[in-house]
C-alpha cells in the first residue's frame, strides 16, 4: 500500500505543537524531612510516602506532616497538572500516596483530620458507568473534602436521603446514558421539597447543559477536573444560581 | 475453549473491506462480508421514553421506521439496524423482546412491499457491574440472560458489550497499571466472556439467530475515550493503544466460544479480529461523531464489512430525524466502497483510508490493516492463554509504535510507552504466576471477586 512521506496536508498534529516543556516540581518546604514527603506524594509512590511520613512523624506533629509536607506536596501535583505537565494518572498516584501518608498521622492522632466540607457524590440509577465518578471522588479527595460516595446505579431516594443526612456543601450525579439522567431532576425536586438547596452538579457521556440548566439547583459539569474548584465556590458560600452563572452559559 | 492458533487471512493484503473469509447470512437473505459493506445504523431513543414499554415500542417504531423509510427514499438496498438496550430493556426482558418482535415486522413489510433487505441486531446491555452484584448469579445475569432468549426469536443477530474484569481495569487505568489492565482485560474479561457466550452461542442455536459479538467498549473505549483528542490530560494516548492491543485476548473469546460475526460496532479492535478469524466485522469511525469523537474517522474503515454511526438520538434535524439522516449518510459511504468494488478500484479507496488516518495518533496507527494484522499475528503466536496473548498484543503494539519514525509521539507519550514496554518485561511468563501477583496486588480494590471469574 502507498503511504504518503507528508501528512501536513491530511491533518494538523496540535498535541506536538502544545506540549509543554518539562518542569521540575518545585521545592515547598525548608525541611528536609518534610520536603521528602512531599517528594514522594509528587513522583506518587505509596510506599515511599509511607516511608517518609513515618520518618517525619518521629520528629514533627502529624498536623505538621499533613500541612507542611504531605499538602504542600498534592498542591504541586495540581500545579503541574493545571499547567498541562502532569496526566490524570499522575495526579491519581499522588492522591493515592498522600491519602496512605495521611491515614498514617491521623493513626498517630488518634482521630481523622478535619476535611473542608462533605460532597455526596452517585452515579444515576440504571446507569454503572461509574469511573468518572470515580475520577471526581479523587479529586475531591486530593483537595481535602470528604466523599460521601453512594456508588452508582442509586437510586432518587437514596441520594436524597444521603443529601438529608450529611448537609453536604455541593452532590454530583454522573450518567454516560440519556435515559438514566432523568434521574436528576427527580433528585433535585426533591431536595427542593426538603428546603436542601444545594447545588447539584451533573455531568458525564450524554449528559447536555441544556438539560442540566433546566432544572432548579441543576449546575453542568464539563469535565471531571472542575469538581474540587466547583466544590470551593460551595464551601464558599455561592449558591447554585451564582455557581450555574459562574461555570454554564 | 481451545485458543485461536492461526490467521484467517495470510497477510493484511487480503484484507479488504466488504469482503469476509466467514461471511454470514442474515434472515432476509443479505449476505454479510459477501462482497459489499452494508450499513449500520444505531437509533437511540429520547429521554423520557423509557418510562414504559408502551411509550419505548412507539419511540423505536418511529426511529427504526424512519431509517428504514429513508433508505427506500434514496435508493439504498440493504440496511442493518442494531437497538443497544437501555437499561429498562434489559432489566425487563420482554420489552427488549417486544422492540425486536416489531422491527422484525417492519423489516418483513419493508421487504415484502420495497423489496429493502434489512436486518435486525439486538444487544441486550450487560447490568452486570462486577463491584455490585456476582457477575455469576445476581438478579441482573438473569435478566440479560433472559433478554438474549426474548430478542433471539426475531432478532437477526444479537450482541452484548460485556463487563468482566471492569473493576480492576477501572482501578489501574487512571493509575498508569499496565498489570491491571492485563490483569482486568485480558484474564477476567476472556473468563468472563468464556462463561457468557458459551451460553450466548446455545441460546442463538436455539432460536435460529446469528451470534454476532462482544466488544470491549466497557475498558479499551474508555481508555480511547480517556485519551481524547489532542488537548486531554487524562491518560496517554500510548497506554489507551496498549489497552486495544490487550483487549484482543478477550473479544477474541467470543468467537471461540462460537459466535460468528458481524462483530460489535464500537470494538475498535475488530480489523485485529478479523484478521485472525475470518467473521465479518462492524465499524464506526466518523460517522459515530454523533456519539463520541475518535481519531480514526477513516481508517477503521478500511477491513470493514458493515459501517456503523454507534448510536444516535433519535431528534429532529433540518433534514428529517436523526436515524433517518444516518441512515442515508452511512448508505451513501457504504455506495462508495461498494462502487470502489465493483470498479476494481479497492486497494486504491482502501490506501486513501488508510492515510487519512494512520499517522494521526496511536489508535488509527495500531488498526491499520498492516499493522492490524501483525498484532494479530501476535496474539496467535503467544496461544498459551489469555494472559500471554494478551500481552504479547501489548508489546507487538508497543514495538510498532516506537519502531515506527511516521508516528509522531510526544516525549511524555513516548517516555510512557516506554515505561509500560519495561513493566511489562517484569511481569511473570506464565500465566499462573500473573494470576497469583495480581490476585495479592488486587485484592483490596473494591468489589473484586476472584470467585466470579472461577479463580
Amino acid at each position: 500500500m502507498k503511504i504518503l512521506e507528508d501528512f501536513s496536508n491530511i491533518f494538523t498534529r496540535y498535541d506536538l505543537n502544545i506540549e509543554v516543556a518539562r518542569q521540575e516540581a518545585r521545592k515547598v518546604s525548608k525541611d528536609a524531612t518534610l520536603q521528602t514527603v512531599a517528594d514522594a506524594v509528587v513522583v506518587g509512590e505509596t510506599e515511599e510516602c509511607e516511608a517518609a511520613t513515618k520518618a517525619a512523624l518521629a520528629a514533627k506533629s502529624p498536623m505538621e506532616v499533613i500541612n507542611d509536607g504531605l499538602i504542600p506536596g498534592m498542591n504541586e501535583v495540581s500545579r503541574l497538572w493545571d499547567e498541562g505537565v502532569y496526566f490524570l494518572p499522575q495526579v491519581i498516584l499522588a492522591s493515592d500516596a498522600m491519602n496512605a501518608g495521611i491515614a498514617l498521622c491521623e493513626e498517630k492522632m488518634g482521630k481523622a483530620m478535619d476535611k473542608k466540607g462533605k460532597v455526596v457524590t452517585h452515579t444515576a440509577e440504571g446507569d454503572i458507568h461509574d469511573i468518572g465518578q470515580v475520577i471526581v471522588n479523587a479529586l475531591l479527595n486530593a483537595n481535602g473534602f470528604e466523599v460521601v460516595n453512594l456508588g452508582a446505579d442509586v437510586p432518587v431516594d437514596k441520594v436524597v436521603e444521603a443529601c438529608r443526612v450529611n448537609n453536604p456543601v455541593m452532590v454530583t450525579g454522573t450518567a454516560l446514558m440519556t435515559t438514566t439522567m432523568t434521574a436528576f431532576p427527580k433528585i433535585a425536586a426533591q431536595l427542593k421539597r426538603l428546603g436542601l438547596n444545594i447545588p447539584f452538579v451533573c455531568g458525564g457521556g450524554a449528559v447536555s447543559e441544556e438539560y442540566v440548566t433546566s432544572f432548579e439547583l441543576g449546575i453542568w459539569g464539563k469535565e471531571a477536573n472542575q469538581a474540587p474548584g466547583m466544590a470551593e465556590d460551595a464551601l464558599a458560600g455561592d449558591n447554585w444560581n451564582d455557581m450555574r452563572s459562574k461555570w454554564n452559559g | 475453549m481451545k485458543l485461536s492458533s492461526q490467521m484467517a487471512y495470510k497477510s493484511a493484503d487480503e484484507m479488504m473491506f466488504g469482503t469476509a473469509k466467514k461471511p454470514v447470512t442474515t434472515k432476509r437473505g443479505i449476505v454479510l462480508g459477501g462482497g459489499h459493506v452494508v450499513p449500520e445504523v444505531v437509533p437511540h431513543p429520547r429521554p423520557g421514553s423509557e418510562k414504559t414499554m408502551k411509550t419505548l415500542l412507539r419511540e423505536y417504531e418511529r426511529a427504526n421506521g424512519d431509517a428504514l423509510e429513508r433508505c427506500v427514499i434514496v435508493g439504498h438496498p440493504i440496511l442493518q439496524i442494531e437497538n443497544e438496550h437501555v437499561f429498562q430493556m434489559t432489566h425487563n426482558p420482554k420489552w427488549g423482546g417486544e422492540i425486536a418482535a416489531q422491527t422484525a415486522k417492519q423489516m418483513d413489510e419493508y421487504l415484502e412491499k420495497y423489496g429493502l433487505k434489512a436486518s435486525y441486531r439486538a444487544t441486550p446491555a450487560d447490568l452486570r457491574k462486577p463491584d455490585m452484584v456476582n457477575m455469576r448469579d445476581s438478579d441482573y445475569t438473569r435478566e440479560v440472560l433472559e433478554s438474549f432468549k426474548e430478542c433471539a426469536k426475531y432478532a437477526d443477530v444479537v450482541s452484548i458489550e460485556s463487563m468482566g474484569g471492569k473493576e480492576v481495569f477501572d482501578h489501574a487505568i487512571i493509575r498508569n497499571d499496565i498489570a491491571g489492565l492485563l490483569f482486568g482485560q485480558a484474564v477476567l474479561g476472556g473468563r468472563d466472556m468464556e462463561w457468557m457466550w458459551t451460553q450466548i452461542v446455545d441460546i442463538c442455536k436455539k432460536n435460529n439467530c446469528i451470534p454476532g459479538g462482544d466488544t470491549n467498549c466497557s475498558e479499551a473505549n474508555t481508555a480511547m475515550f480517556m485519551a481524547g483528542g489532542f488537548i486531554s490530560k487524562d491518560v496517554p494516548h500510548t497506554m489507551a493503544a496498549l489497552s486495544r492491543a490487550i483487549c484482543v485476548s478477550r473479544t477474541l473469546v467470543a468467537y471461540e466460544c462460537g459466535a460468528t460475526g458481524p462483530t460489535k460496532d464500537c470494538a475498535y479492535e475488530d480489523p485485529i479480529i478479523k484478521s485472525i478469524t475470518g467473521v465479518p466485522i462492524s465499524s464506526e469511525g466518523k460517522t459515530s461523531a454523533c456519539a463520541h469523537s475518535d481519531l480514526c474517522g477513516n481508517v477503521i474503515a478500511a477491513v470493514c464489512d458493515l459501517w456503523s454511526n454507534e448510536a444516535v438520538e433519535y431528534h429532529d434535524m433540518f433534514g428529517a430525524t436523526t436515524t433517518a439522516v444516518f441512515a442515508e449518510i452511512l448508505g451513501y459511504d457504504a455506495a462508495a466502497m461498494n462502487a470502489a468494488i465493483e470498479l476494481g478500484y479497492q486497494k486504491e479507496f482502501q490506501a486513501c483510508l488508510v492515510n487519512s488516518d494512520m499517522y494521526r495518533g496511536p489508535h488509527g496507527f495500531m488498526l491499520a490493516p498492516q499493522n492490524a494484522w501483525l498484532i494479530g499475528k501476535a496474539v496467535v503466536d503467544n496461544n498459551e492463554s489469555l494472559y500471554a496473548r494478551g500481552k504479547a498484543a501489548a508489546v507487538k503494539c508497543g514495538e510498532l509504535m516506537l519502531g515506527d519514525p511516521k508516528l509522531k509521539l510526544t516525549a511524555f507519550e513516548r517516555e510512557s510507552l516506554q515505561g509500560y514496554m519495561k513493566d511489562m518485561e517484569k511481569l511473570p511468563a506464565k500465566e499462573e504466576d500473573f494470576i497469583d501477583m495480581c490476585l495479592k496486588k488486587y485484592a483490596n480494590v473494591k468489589g473484586f471477586d476472584p470467585a466470579a471469574y472461577g479463580l
